[in-house]
């Protein structure tokens, strides 16, 4: 009778060992940004997983295991070069800025408004695409500028 | 595992005792707390001094519960019966028994959930394996008639005797509870205020421990490994030794979760020790740690990382019982306290003190009267650690007086009529009531209805913390719940079914977000709904359980369900020492809705587990005797994708494998 009990344990030591890492079936994802040289990426994240990276331009995260499903990819946008523009125009940038068309030499000596936010603003965006991942594959999802509108999807936080 | 328990010497008698396979949702009586002895030979009861000596399961009143068939309690001519209190002290009202094996044996993975698997009558949303959590992205409210849910404040969980919530937040931590020591639990639906006072609107979950059956110790090691790196540990002791009894269990799980942020963990440690100072007397000392960490994942299409929760609870409870032939005496103080800690710097002591005090008497054979008195107070500090807000934090206290009368006028005919005056230091007088009825028509079937006002009076959250908004102006909450059911009880089948009606008015609702966020009572709502269960049992290897609500909630439809169907297959055999059993069961929730107004509709959700297991006894009738019992449950087999939550999808398919012995 033990080599029976000993002859289950085993069994089911096994059974444990294979089907309870099933989860490692689920389908690699990462985010590469095709936009343009001037676009940066923040805290992209698909189906479950978020990266906690800014992409630039050509760059890509990491490959993760995220939920199997469908999902636009969703992550904060910031255009550097309409920044960088901004800031001129509002005088809060000292000297050149080299991508400011020479408008900041322009208005050299003249005081920046001390209530003009030199904070760079990232929007919610989203893939108008729907991607789909399912169990034992690869996705390299890339995120392209014909490819993204804004994100009000967020929902509200639930709590009891 | 052996070596420790020679320590007790001679007096260590290690045990089988596999409790009886619950194979139904059912009462079998063994749970109930009848313990039947043959020719005349009394066993002790597991409830010890709680034996009814006040004839709580004389032939003329079964009442273990709402589901047992009175063929079930007969007695034969030969045969004694003794009792055990039975867990509901109130035959008319509506509710759910449910065997303490159920919940540890169910294939859903917390406590919480397991009980709404036994019954359509109760809705528990889910986030993932395990964590139920605290504050933004928690799950675990539990929802009856139309109350409770979000946040769970309507409906009350009493623990022992002990009504279990945090004095912030008034709703219990759905983490911190341990199956293992689960002996049976009552699902009262339609909410008890004059016996259980505030947040017992919608409805009780009333749960009781489990205590040694005889003398010695039977330790039980429970230990399982599944998807997502999720191990859960949990042992147990229940020993006896003279006037002793004593009780204790850990039980401890840790997970990565199914996504990024979804994991934590939780340790939950439950003791109990209780001492007979006289056949009459006794004294009961609890208490119960946990400790639960983990964080909000965030909506799976921007997940949050990061977002955790730290909370310590304690909770301390003392009961001592008097018991004479006609009078039971009660007397149970209790406190609970509670630290949290969460990511963005909040801070928080919360406080539940209180004690009760209850005289039980049987004036007449036909006549059972219950006196109480209560005393409760709650109050907290809460502080912001990272901005230094220090919100006014006022506590409450509340003392309340309360009866109720158990008749039988004619046979087969009850009785209850209840009233509770309660006197709120916030909010003055507050009288409670309810009235039921039940006929037990013979032969099984049974006419049952009742009306009661209940009641809630506000929390230290809603009133006082700005997270998101708070309305010092609040008042309480009133229902008036009424339902009407009928049923047939057998053996082997059971068919129940009940029409309900929830009047509601004051009920705290937030409304919008932050920083346009309020938070008010809104005037009067009605929730009507109806509920049928149906029960096979034990037909050879087979037992099969379905059951269904549909209700209609008005405007209110935040996550609160239009309909809700559970079902259960079992099949069980004996062989010999072996034992194998085959569960299915199933879920399926419609008209979930993430807003009021039937706004932010949720795809419906279908779900359905299997549990596979093995259990080899040998009962040797001394220490060589043990019991082994490996196990498989499949969650979510068929692999749906669904959530009860929007954007917190639950795992797909995923499996754990586990391994119980006992000694």
């Amino acid at each position: 009778m033990l080599g029976s009990i000993h002859n289950t344990l085993l069994l089911f030591a096994v059974a444990a060992l294979t089907l309870a890492g099933c989860d490692l079936g689920y389908p690699e994802v990462a985010i590469i940004n095709r936009t343009t040289d001037t676009m940066l990426l923040k805290n992209p994240s698909f189906s479950g997983c978020v990266w906690n990276v800014v992409l630039a331009h050509g760059s890509a995260t990491s490959p993760r295991r995220c939920l199997p499903g469908d999902d636009h990819v969703h992550f904060q946008r910031l255009n550097a070069e309409s920044y960088c523009q901004g800031q001129a125009e509002d005088r809060t940038l000292p000297g050149i800025c080299p991508c400011d068309g020479g408008l900041a030499e322009a208005l050299n000596g003249v005081d920046a408004d001390p209530d003009t936010s030199t904070q760079p603003m990232w929007f919610n965006y989203q893939t108008v695409s729907i991607k789909h991942a399912d169990y034992g594959s690869f996705y390299l999802f890339e995120i392209t500028l014909d490819d993204m509108e804004q994100d009000f999807s967020i929902p509200g936080p639930y709590g009891h | 595992m052996v070596l420790p328990l020679r320590q007790f010497g001679p007096v260590v008698a290690l045990l089988l005792a596999v409790p009886a396979y619950a194979s139904d949702g059912g009462i079998d009586p063994q749970d109930a707390g009848i313990d039947v002895a043959v020719d005349g030979q009394a066993t002790i009861d597991d409830r010890g001094a709680d034996a009814a000596t006040m004839d709580d399961a004389s032939p003329s009143a079964p009442d273990t519960g709402p589901s047992l068939p009175p063929s079930t309690a007969s007695p034969a001519s030969d045969v004694v019966v003794t009792a055990g209190r039975p867990i509901s002290r109130d035959r008319t009202q509506d509710a759910t028994f449910i065997q303490g094996e159920r919940v540890r044996t169910c294939a859903r993975s917390t406590l919480f959930e397991a009980l709404a698997q036994e019954t359509a009558g109760v809705y528990v949303p889910g986030r993932g394996i395990g964590l139920h959590g605290v504050a933004n992205g928690a799950t675990g409210g539990i929802k009856m008639r139309g109350l409770g849910g979000s946040p769970n404040t309507q409906i009350l969980v009493v623990e022992d005797g002990v009504p279990d919530y945090q004095g912030i937040f008034g709703h219990p931590i759905p983490d911190a509870y341990v199956p293992a020591l689960i002996g049976d639990a009552l699902l009262v639906k339609g909410g008890d205020s004059t016996l259980f006072g505030s947040n017992a609107m919608g409805g009780v979950v009333v749960l009781r421990s489990r205590w040694p059956e005889r003398n010695g110790y039977d330790v039980e090691m429970d230990a399982g490994y599944g998807s997502y790196a999720t191990l859960r540990e949990s042992v147990s002791l229940l020993g006896r030794a003279g006037a002793w009894d004593v009780t204790g269990a850990f039980t401890g799980m840790s997970t990565q979760g199914h996504r990024d942020g979804a994991g934590g963990s939780d340790m939950v440690g439950a003791t109990a020790v209780r001492y007979r100072l006289s056949p009459g007397l006794r004294l009961v000392v609890r208490n119960k740690v946990a400790h639960v960490q983990g964080g909000d994942p965030g909506p799976v299409s921007t997940p949050t990382v990061d977002h955790w929760f730290d909370v310590w609870r304690d909770t301390a409870s003392m009961q001592l019982v008097y018991t004479r032939r006609r009078l039971r005496l009660t007397l149970s103080p209790y406190l609970n306290v509670g630290v949290h800690r969460l990511y963005d710097g909040f801070y928080s002591h919360d406080y539940l003190g209180g004690a009760t005090g209850e005289l039980d008497l049987r004036l007449h054979r036909a006549a059972t009267v219950l006196l109480g008195l209560a005393a409760d107070g709650v109050d907290g500090q809460v502080e912001n650690r990272v901005t230094g807000e220090r919100p006014d934090v006022r506590g409450f206290t509340s003392v309340a007086v309360y009866g109720q009368a158990s008749l039988r006028p004619l046979p087969g005919l009850s009785v209850v009529l209840g009233t509770r005056g309660l006197l709120s230091s916030a909010y003055g007088f507050v009288p409670l009531y309810k009235a039921g009825l039940r006929w037990d028509a013979g032969h099984g079937f049974f006419v049952r209805s009742r009306v009661a006002r209940n009641f809630r009076q506000p929390t230290i959250r809603e009133l006082y913390l700005p997270y998101p908004v708070a309305n010092p102006e609040l008042k309480p909450e009133y229902a008036i719940n009424a339902d009407v059911g009928v049923g047939y009880l057998s053996t082997h089948l059971e068919i129940q079914w009940a029409v309900y009606r929830t009047q509601a008015r004051d009920l705290i609702k937030y409304f919008g977000a932050w920083p346009a966020a309020e938070v008010v009572n809104i005037d009067r709502i009605v929730i009507a709904g109806v509920e049928g269960r149906v029960a096979v049992r034990r037909l050879g290897p087979i037992s099969a359980v379905l059951s269904g609500v549909w209700q209609d909630v008005g405007r209110y439809t935040r996550q609160n369900p239009d309909a809700k169907v559970d079902f259960m297959l079992e099949i069980a055999e004996d062989f010999g020492p072996h034992f194998l059993t085959a569960n299915l069961s199933g879920e399926w929730v419609h008209g979930l809705f993430m807003a009021d107004y039937e706004r932010q509709p949720l795809s419906s959700v279908f779900v359905m587990d299997l549990a596979l297991r093995y259990r080899y006894t040998r009962d040797a009738g001394d220490e060589s005797s043990y019991r082994i019992e490996p196990y498989i449950f499949l969650r979510n087999f068929l692999d749906r994708r669904y959530a009860y939550v929007a954007g917190y999808t639950m795992p797909g398919l995923n499996l754990c494998v586990g391994l119980k012995v006992g000694i």
